[in-house]
């Protein structure tokens, strides 16, 4: 029965690591759609490429820190949280 | 490949940034009383995995910016997912391994994100200085 319980504890929080990975997929796509359109810009107006890049920079980096969130959620849930709550379960039998 | 002039400059923006808000972090760990050498460790690690990304991700904008359109969406989301395992390969051995306190590891991958808040302020204050 223990086993089980620990058995449950971890899948729980490799399903919920995972879960939380799929916030990984939008900063993707948001830096592409990003990049694609500072480059009509650049393309429309080459003498503001240097505006251009730096505001797309700054703009990816906060995208990025969405999947960033997501990533520590996931590390937490997979290397930290198991062990906690399994000896959560064990001080609760004694 | 050359290093675009803007790239090199806001990587130092970052790094400095980083550095400073890692020196309160620290000092904020000797007033807690929580502080030894694996807050400094993982410190120094987060430093550099924070900065590294935001310098890969600068240079991955610079050569996309070149491309066409599609193989420029293409290229952004390679990166965006290989640094993202990187930093997941970093964060998990400092996790893991004992020379490394875990807060200290995860709390600097987000103050690039604190350093692109003050951005403006820094901005504001940069002009004005120039202007006198």
């Amino acid at each position: 029965m223990l086993e089980l319980a620990i058995g449950i504890i971890l899948g729980c929080c490799a399903l919920g690591a995972g879960a939380a990975m799929i916030a990984g997929i939008g900063p993707g796509i948001g830096e592409g759609n990003a990049v694609a359109k500072a480059c009509e810009a650049i393309g429309r107006q080459p003498e503001s490429k240097g505006d251009v890049t730096t505001t797309m920079l700054m703009g990816c980096a906060i995208a990025e820190t969405t999947g960033l969130y997501a990533l520590v959620i996931a590390i937490l849930l997979i290397f930290l949280a198991p062990g906690r709550f399994v000896n959560i379960l064990l001080e609760a039998i004694k | 490949m050359k290093i675009d002039k803007t790239v090199t400059k806001e990587t130092v923006y970052i790094a400095g940034c980083v550095f400073s808000m890692s020196i309160i972090m620290q000092f904020v760990f000797i007033i807690i009383g929580e502080w030894n050498y694996t807050v400094l460790l993982g410190n120094l690690l987060s430093f550099v995995a924070a900065v590294g990304n935001f310098f890969l991700m600068g240079l991955t904008v610079q050569s996309a910016v070149n491309k066409e359109k599609k193989q420029m969406e293409s290229t952004v989301k390679i990166s965006q997912t290989l640094r993202l395992i990187l930093i997941f390969i970093v964060t998990a051995v400092g996790v893991t391994a004992p020379y490394f306190n875990v807060c200290s590891v995860l709390i600097p991958l987000f103050f690039t994100r604190i350093a692109i808040f003050i951005r403006p302020f820094y901005d504001k204050i940069t002009s004005r200085g120039s202007d006198k």
